[in-house]
Formats: C-alpha cells, structure tokens, sequence
C-alpha cells in the first residue's frame, strides 16, 4: 500500500537533481563546445565593439589627461571666487605640454561643447604662453580674456576633470549641466535630439503602419490562393527581400526624380498639373522604407494565416455570423501572433535605417543612425555618435526584448 | 475568385477589392526592382521613360572602369570569404544548440540572432572604432570578420530549422548499427541537412555582397566593395553606370534566390 | 520451441544472474528534470533468447528503459549489465544492439541495401559479402528485390521490415523495438505480430518489444513487465498476467475488468469473503486480506454467466438489473446493475445472450476462482 501511495506523490530526493546534473553535464558540455566558436566570434568581432563604441558615451579623457597638474590644482578649490594662483601656474604649465604635445585643440573642442568659446580661449592662452612675464599668472590670464576671472568658466574644467561625465548622454536628450552641476533643459535653440528622437520613432512607426496595412490584405489573398499561384505570389513577396537594399534604395532614388517614372505617370494620367517634389521629402523616404521592409511584415503573418484552417470561417457561418463578422471577430484574432511578430520586425528594423533617407530624405528626414554618422564622420565627435548609439541601440534592446518574449528568437524564419 | 460557393454577392464585390489591391501592392513589390534593367540599356542618361534606344554603354563603362571592376572583385572576394567563415561557425554552433540540454538556449539564441536586428550604422562604427587600434581597419581581413558576424545569425536560423525537421531517430539508428558520433555525422546528419546549410550560405553570401554600411566604414579605396562604390556615386551624382551595376548586383540576388528555391524544391521533392 | 517450454517452465524463480542473463538493471533510476523520477527504481532481468515486452501507458517509464538500454539515454543512478558487463557508460555504437525505431529511423538519403548494409560498414564487412548478408536480411523479411528502392518508395509495412532487417543483419546481441507496429492499420499490425514472433523463434534472438497494446504484448511475449509510473507492476508470462493480475492497475490495464470494491471478512472453506457495497457476500480468491480491511474484487466480464443451470461449480449466484444491452457479433456485452453497482458489464455467447432485454432481472453466476481479491 506503501508502495503504491509514493508512486502517485511526486517523488523528490534532495539528491536527485546533483545525480541528474552529473549525469548529464557531459552532454550539455558537448553541445556548449559546438556553439561556442560562434558565441566567441560574435563576443568579439560584434559585441565587444559595440561595447566600446557605446563606453565613450561617458568617457571623458580630455582634462584629465592633457591638464593633469590643473585638475589636481583644482581639488582645494571651493567653487566660488577666482582660484588662487597655483591654479593658473599648474595650467600654464599643463597647456605648455599640450603645445608640445598638439593636444591643446583636442582640449579646446572639448571644453567648447560645454561652453561656446572655449576653444579660443584655450588656443588663445597656449599661443601666448611665450609672452607671459614672470610674476604672477593670474592676471595676464585674465587680461587675454575676462572669462579666466569667472568662476564658472572654472568650475566647466573643474566638472570635467573626472574620466566620466554625463555630458553626451544628457545632451542627447536635450538635457545639460547648469554650472553647479544640476541638470537642466538646454536652450531652446540647441535642443535638437529629442526632435530627432521623435522623427525616428515617427518614421518608424508610419512605415510599420503602413505596411500593416499594405501587408495584410496580401497576406490574406496568398493564404486563400490556390497552392500553384500562393507560391508564385510567395515569390513576389521573397524576392525583393534578397535584393540589395542598396539596390531598391537607388530604384526609389530614380523613380522619385522630378522628371522620374512617378511624375511622368501622374501627369500623363492627369492627376498633377506640374511635377512634384518627391524625392528628398518625407513622403518619398516612408515610401522607399515601406517597400523595403513590406516583406518582414507579410511573411509571418502569412506563416500564421497558412495555419488557421478554413473551416474556422465556415463554422463560424454556420453559426450564423455574417461574413465581416466572421472575419472580425474569428479570423483576425487568430492572426495577431503574425501581426505583431511582423509590426515588431518592421519597427526595429525601421529604427535604424540609414541608407534610404541618406540617400532618399531631406535633411528633416535623417534619423538617428545619419546623425550618428554623422557624429563620427563631420564632427569627429564620438561621444555625441555613441550617445545617440545609446538611444538608438534601448530602443532597438526593448522592443527586441518585448519580440524575443512574445515572438521567440527560434520562431524567425527566413522565406 | 478563391470564393467559398456560399459567398454573397456583396461579398464577391468585397472580395475582388481585396484581390485587386493585393495584386497592386506585389506590384509595388515587385515593380521597383526591374525599373533598373531598362535604364541600365538606355542609350540617353536621363532616368525617362519610354527609352528611345538602347545600348550596353553603360556596362562597357562599367567593365572599363579599373573602379568599378576593382569594386566587383573586392565585392566577391569579401562574400566568399565571410560566407565560408559564417557557414561553418554558424552550422557548428546551430547543431549545438539543436542537442537536448543545451543550456541557456534562449539566452544563446537572442545572442546569436542579435546581429539581424542590431541598427547596422551601430555595428559600423563599433567595428570602426574597435578594429583600429587592431589594424584591421583599411583591410579585406576586417570587412570579413564584421561581415561574418552579420550572416552567421541566417545561417544559424536556416541550418536550425532543417536541423528541425531532422528526426533524431535517424542519429541513434547511426549509433544503434555501429558508427561512431563523427561517422554519424557525415554519412547520415550532414547529407540530410546539407540544403539548410547550402541555404545559409546563399543568404550569408548575399548578407554581405549586399551591405553597404559596414563596408563604408572599414574599407579605404583599395577595398572598396560594390555596394560602397555605388553609395558614393548616388550620393555625389547619379549616373547610368550605376544603374548598370545595380542590375548587376540585383542579377547576382535573384540567382541566389533562384538557387535557394530550387534547393528548397529539391529538399522537399 | 523447446527454449520457449523451458523458460516457460522457469517464469516464478528469481532472476539469478547466469550466464542465461542477457540483460540486468540494478536499482536504476531516470529522471529529465531533477524532480520527478520517469523510472523509479528498475531491476530486471532479460533471459537469453527470451521476448519481453513491456507494456504500460504513454509515460510510464517503458520506453526511457528502452532507451537507456539502448545507450540513447543514461541511468541517473544504477547499473545496467548487458552479458554480465557494465555498460552505462558505453556509447551505443559499442553495445551491439539492434534497434528498431517507432517510426523506423531509415536514412532517407540512402537505399534500402544500403541502409541495411550500413552497420556492416562499421563491422569491416564489405563487398560481395556484405552484399549477400543484405540480400540475406532482406529475403528474410520478404523484401527480396527492393534493394535498390528508397525508403520513400515503399509502404509503411514495407519500410517496417527494412528496419527489421536493419537491426538483425549484424547478428547483434539482442534486438529493440520501440512500438515498431504503432504506425501500421490493424490488419497488418497483427500479421507483423506473427512475423516478428516466427522470425525471433527461430533465430533464437533475444528480444526486448515496447509497447501500449496489451492485446500485442500478450500475443507475442514469452514474459510481459507491466510498467506504471516508474515502476513494474507485474513481470509474468501472459497467461498468468491474465489470470492472476498482482494489483488493481494491472487488472485494470490487461483486459476488460469489473472492480467491485468491498471488506474483507475473512477465509472460509478456503474462500476469500468479501462484503460488497450493498451487504452482498462474494466468495473469492487471490490474496488473502486483513479481515476488515478494504479490498477489489476483480472479475472479468466473459468469466459471468446466467444462470441456467448448466454453469456447475460457480460458487456466486446473484441478481442483477439488465440497463444495456450491445451485440457485438460473436457475443453480447451487457450493462447491469449488481451489488448497487450500476456499471457492471458480462460478455455472454451471444446465444446465451439473445433472450435478454433491457430491463429485465437476471441471475448471474460466476467461480469463486474468477473472483480475485486485489489488496493493492
């Protein structure tokens, strides 16, 4: 009676789970090894880099490295009168080393994002360096520009003397640093991310409607059309997918010239009386991006439609509901795992898009990644481009995180 | 049309509406990728339809130009190279997390598909700035490491759902008659999965032939591929010549398509 | 036949380990997820030359066994000796075993020759030898001829015997099946049955035959386990199975069975006596319970009879409401209400049967030996 009483009990033996984990680590080591060459190679030829990138985000290595003599000045100081002399002369001497070094214009276009004008400043003093006469620093520094007596002129070097700032992280959020350190709005005229921010999520999320709604009724009719004629349609839907993005972009490029195939149609037809402006526009950016990205919405939803059977549809007929209804409040519901797995896909992809409105948009039309390439390629501003790599990459990491958990990485196919 | 015989009138009304505008929206598809072919033979550089002659000028350009071939070459090179280092690291790690107690599966797959989703202006310039101090900037040896990186999430994805359908009877009957894990392996698992593999490696060969982003921050002109040259040609002036490299490299995608239909046809037959 | 007497002969002896042992398990335990325990706590013993089968419900542990004999699987605790030798950790292309896959595992890449030429590849048999060992294995499951065909092309009866000749052509240790006939129509599956059965027998091979249908088990075993929930319930011959199941489950599970739950009173005359739910007295036998305790009296339906005075010897006479009656061709299956029971069923000759309407009261008797008292 025993017996059969702890067959039904689930059965539990602190030992058990040791056992099966000795058992058993033979395999999963097994397995593991197989992965791991690729794990490794994607940790260091993918994710390390992006890590770096992303780290000088913060990083600050200006001040500290090309004034070290000044920031360790600037410990004692308390913020709130002119510092005292020992502070000009540690400058004076790092500045003398950054001439040498040819660091000084890296400093400069540093301490110039903080403040317009440092940069001059601080070429200004280190051309003048030579000149200076003995005595006391202070006031010479003062006399080549008014701003060396202002606290606050001070208290910018003394904030970035740490290896870390918030600096480009807040900027790219249109926030900033007041000169006590808190954190404020920026000016009206410099803040410009949250609106680029919002043109992104904006343009995003067009072309994510817009190929829903493009997307979907394709869908429907492929999963309807007979097997021989589905699979050609299929193909209609596969291969703009394996044609280089590059490719469709150029096509659209064409197309949306002022004397382009688009405009000649639409006057030949009488629906435009003078040639339009599409290309380098808003509307010919979301319509270059919808036609790149339709198939990523089309196909799972269509993978989802080919497995709702259709005696779904007749037996809610049968049941006496009209056939939008039946359509409605039957058919539709059961797509919404493709809906969303293909709305996801669109919108991350969409996010970072580059190419098309390089190439396609107006300057109100660039998103995130043309300003982070911008960033690097312009400016030479890393820590603006990895800043905004950090906006762009939690915005991307969320809505991957919400896909990975409705959808499931193993659930991606590719046609 | 593909109306039940129930179907009301309103409802075939509705329907062929539906149809109609599917077909309108393939064609939207479709459409843009062959605008290219023609005004790659016309004789006149303006983009204008009808063309009024034709001619292969632009593609005698094209083949004249030490730049452009020098791209094309660099292009194929590039690919092979990144597609066979992505096909093997991808199909090992594939039949890895395929095996019964992988562990963190998830966690490993949204690793390893992460390089598909990641916005690739961020990838750019990681590599940019992490393969520089590497002196694998201004190299053919870098663009293939990123590139790789790139196409081993559509190899892991192809080789892991024929990994799918593979029955893991088949490996223990191997077992069960004799042969070891290695010789199980190559008679019975590789012959069976070989077109998902096959099918990984067209993709991963077009994930790189294709990208431009990447390609534009590593390369100097001396491995300037395709896709990069053409970018820079677009942005200063666009020109005929690029419309016959575009047909080109669209020539390029649509074989590799053609391929992997036949192989998925073969699979299935 | 002269083994299958021989074993016959021997089913109630303990299982010593002789060099008649092919196969033991010792105290093996399996677990998937570190909790629960798919096999409890395993020992059996597998006779040279013998068929076993095990039979039990999806989950009960059966085929995880199968499994770790095979190699596919390794024992969370406990040994398994195959001839004597310790082999949970030897991989199972050094077991020499042959396995035959539920749904046949043949490669589908390769012919039929040469999947069955396939482990003779491993075993440095090749050539004209190789080639007459396949056509060999193929005759012998009556697939001369097809060599050259693929898996594909043949029916599932077809690709059965491929896997049979598969798993024989070796001459391995012992052979595996994994309910090897599930995937067959009813027809087929029986004739396989007897296929299988012919061919075992003659060559002697040592079988080990997993499957959920009792009906095969007992037409094919020289022993059947009976597993439930990690454990054996019953190792038998079938015909003791049938008679003298050890425990509710394996009445229940082998056969058609009525359960009547009731006490204990006592022995008399050398019969069990129960008191069923209405006050009723069965005399039965089988395991003798503790006066007043709960016990199952279980009764196979065809062992009821009416009462018409032919039956000699039946010890039980009682009433019984007839609710349901349904001709099944050779007999008549009828619902009853007994002992407060609304659910007890008897399988009449269908001319015993042919009188009987719905309604009506009845008398029915059975032996006191076809009343089995059940304590577990």
């Amino acid at each position: 009676m025993a017996d059969t009483m702890s067959l039904t009990a689930p059965y539990t033996d602190p030992g058990l789970g040791a056992a099966l984990r000795r058992a058993e680590r033979p395999n999963r080591l097994r397995a593991l090894a197989l992965a791991l060459p690729a794990l490794v190679f994607l940790l260091v030829t993918f994710a390390a880099p992006i890590g770096v990138f992303l780290t000088t985000a913060v990083r600050n290595p200006e001040v500290h490295e090309i004034l070290p003599q000044t920031t360790v000045a600037l410990e004692g100081w308390d913020g709130q009168a002119t510092p005292g002399e020992e502070v000009f002369a540690a400058l004076a001497a790092d500045l003398a080393r950054a001439r040498q070094n040819n660091t000084a214009a890296t400093l400069g276009k540093r301490l110039n994002y903080e403040s317009p004008g440092m940069r001059s400043r601080i070429m200004s003093v280190t051309r003048k360096l030579d000149g200076f006469a003995a005595g006391p620093l202070a006031p010479q520094f003062i006399a080549i520009d008014a701003a060396w007596g202002q606290p606050d002129l001070w208290a910018i070097i003394q904030r970035n003397a740490a290896p870390v700032t918030p600096y480009y992280l807040l900027t790219s959020v249109d926030l900033g640093q007041d000169a006590a350190g808190g954190i404020v709005r920026v000016a009206q005229d410099q803040a410009v991310f949250l609106d680029i921010l919002g043109r992104t999520l904006w343009i995003a999320g067009l072309v994510t409607v817009a190929t829903l709604l493009l997307g979907f009724p394709t869908a429907y009719v492929i999963s309807l059309a007979p097997a021989r004629i589905a699979g050609f349609l299929l193909l209609m839907v596969l291969l703009p997918l394996w044609t280089s993005l590059l490719v469709r972009t150029t096509a659209w490029v064409v197309l949306l010239q002022t004397d382009g195939v688009i405009n000649q149609v639409l006057l030949a037809l009488g629906l435009t009386s003078e040639k339009l402006q599409l290309m380098l526009t808003r509307f010919g950016t979301v319509t270059a991006m919808t036609h790149i990205q339709l198939p990523f919405t089309i196909l799972p939803i269509l993978s989802v439609m080919k497995t709702i059977p259709a005696g779904q549809l007749r037996a809610a007929r049968s049941l006496g509901a009209p056939a939008f209804s039946a359509f409605w409040r039957v058919y539709a519901p059961q797509t919404l795992p493709g809906v969303a797995a293909g709305c996801l896909m669109t919108f991350i992809l969409s996010l970072g898009y580059y190419i098309t409105p390089a190439l396609v948009g107006g300057p109100r039309d660039q998103m995130i990644s043309n300003f982070i390439a911008t960033y690097i390629n312009r400016d030479l501003n890393w820590g603006m481009a990895a800043a905004l790599a950090c906006l762009l990459l939690f915005m991307t990491l969320s809505i991957y995180l919400l896909f990975l958990r409705l959808v499931g990485a193993e659930r991606i196919k590719l046609g | 049309m593909w109306l039940p015989a129930y179907a009301t009138r309103s409802e075939r009304l509705c329907r062929l509406a539906v149809v109609t505008f599917a077909f309108a929206v393939l064609v939207f598809l479709v459409g843009p990728l062959f605008v290219v072919f023609p005004l790659s033979v016309s004789k006149d550089p303006f983009f204008t339809f009808p063309i009024e002659a034709y001619s292969w000028r632009w593609y005698a350009d094209f083949f004249q130009n030490a730049r452009w071939t020098q791209s094309l070459w660099n292009s194929l090179v590039a690919a092979t190279f990144s597609t066979a280092l992505a096909t093997l690291l991808g199909t090992l790690a594939a039949l890895g997390i395929a095996r019964p107690g992988f562990p963190a599966r998830k966690a490993v797959m949204a690793l390893m598909i992460s390089p598909m989703i990641m916005p690739v202006v961020i990838v750019a310039v990681g590599a940019y700035m992490f393969f520089g101090p590497l002196g694998l900037t201004n190299t053919r040896t870098g663009l293939v490491l990123a590139h790789a990186g790139l196409a081993i999430p559509f190899v892991v994805i192809t080789v892991l759902s024929s990994l799918s359908t593979y029955d893991a009877n088949l490996t223990r009957a191997g077992a069960s008659l004799g042969a070891g894990p290695v010789s199980v392996f190559f008679t019975v698992t590789l012959p069976l999965i070989l077109p998902g593999i096959v099918s990984g490696a067209l993709l991963a060969f077009a994930v790189s032939f294709d990208e431009v982003i990447v390609a534009l921050f590593l390369t100097g002109a001396e491995q300037r591929t395709l896709p990069v040259q053409m970018f820079s040609g677009i942005r200063d002036q666009i020109n005929p010549t690029i419309m016959a490299a575009a047909s080109l490299l669209t020539t390029v995608s649509i074989a590799l398509f053609v391929g992997l239909s036949l192989i998925r046809r073969l699979r299935r037959g | 036949m002269n083994t299958m007497t021989l074993e016959r002969r021997r089913l109630d002896e303990a299982p010593p380990l002789t060099s008649e042992t092919m196969v033991a398990f010792e105290r093996v335990q399996k677990t998937y997820d570190g909790r629960t325990l798919v096999v409890e706590d395993l020992n059996l013993t597998v006779r040279r030359g013998e068929f076993l089968t095990m039979l039990g419900p999806s989950g009960s542990g059966k085929t995880t066994t199968l499994m770790m004999l095979g190699g596919f699987e390794q024992p969370t605790s406990g040994r398994i000796l195959l001839e004597g030798q310790a082999v949970e950790r030897l991989p199972p292309e050094r077991r020499d075993i042959g396995f035959v896959f539920q749904n046949y595992a043949l490669f589908p890449h390769m012919t039929v020759a040469e999947n069955v030429g396939f482990p003779l590849r491993y075993r440095g048999v090749r050539g004209a030898e190789a080639a007459r060992r396949v056509a060999e294995a193929l005759a012998m499951v009556k697939l001369g001829g097809l060599g050259e065909r693929r898996p594909a092309q043949l029916s599932g009866g077809q690709q059965q015997r491929v896997a049979l000749a598969r798993a024989m052509v070796f001459n391995p240790k012992l052979i595996l099946m994994d309910e090897p006939l599930g995937a067959l129509d009813k027809q087929l599956r029986e004739h396989m049955q007897v296929e299988i059965r012919k061919i075992q027998q003659n060559l002697g091979i040592t079988m080990v035959y997993v499957t959920h249908d009792q009906s095969e088990a007992l037409t094919m075993s020289d022993r059947i386990a009976v597993f439930h929930e990690g454990r054996i319930q019953q190792l038998s011959d079938p015909v003791t199975l049938y008679d003298q199941p050890e425990n509710r489950f394996v009445a229940g599970f082998i056969g058609d069975n009525n359960t009547l739950s009731g006490d204990f009173l006592g022995v008399e005359d050398g019969f069990g006596v129960v008191r069923l739910a209405d006050g009723s007295r069965l005399l039965t036998t089988g395991a003798a319970g503790i006066p007043g305790s709960s016990v199952t009296v279980s009764l196979r339906p065809e062992r009821l009879g009416l009462d018409n005075g032919t039956r000699q010897g039946a010890e039980n006479r009682f009433p019984a409401r007839v609710l349901d009656r349904t001709f099944l061709g050779d007999r008549v299956r009828l619902t009853l209400e007994a002992f407060g029971d609304p659910s007890l069923v008897a399988s009449l000759p269908a001319a015993d049967g042919a009188a009987v309407t719905p309604g009506g009261i009845v008398t029915l008797t059975c032996r006191a030996a076809d009343c089995l008292t059940l304590t577990r």
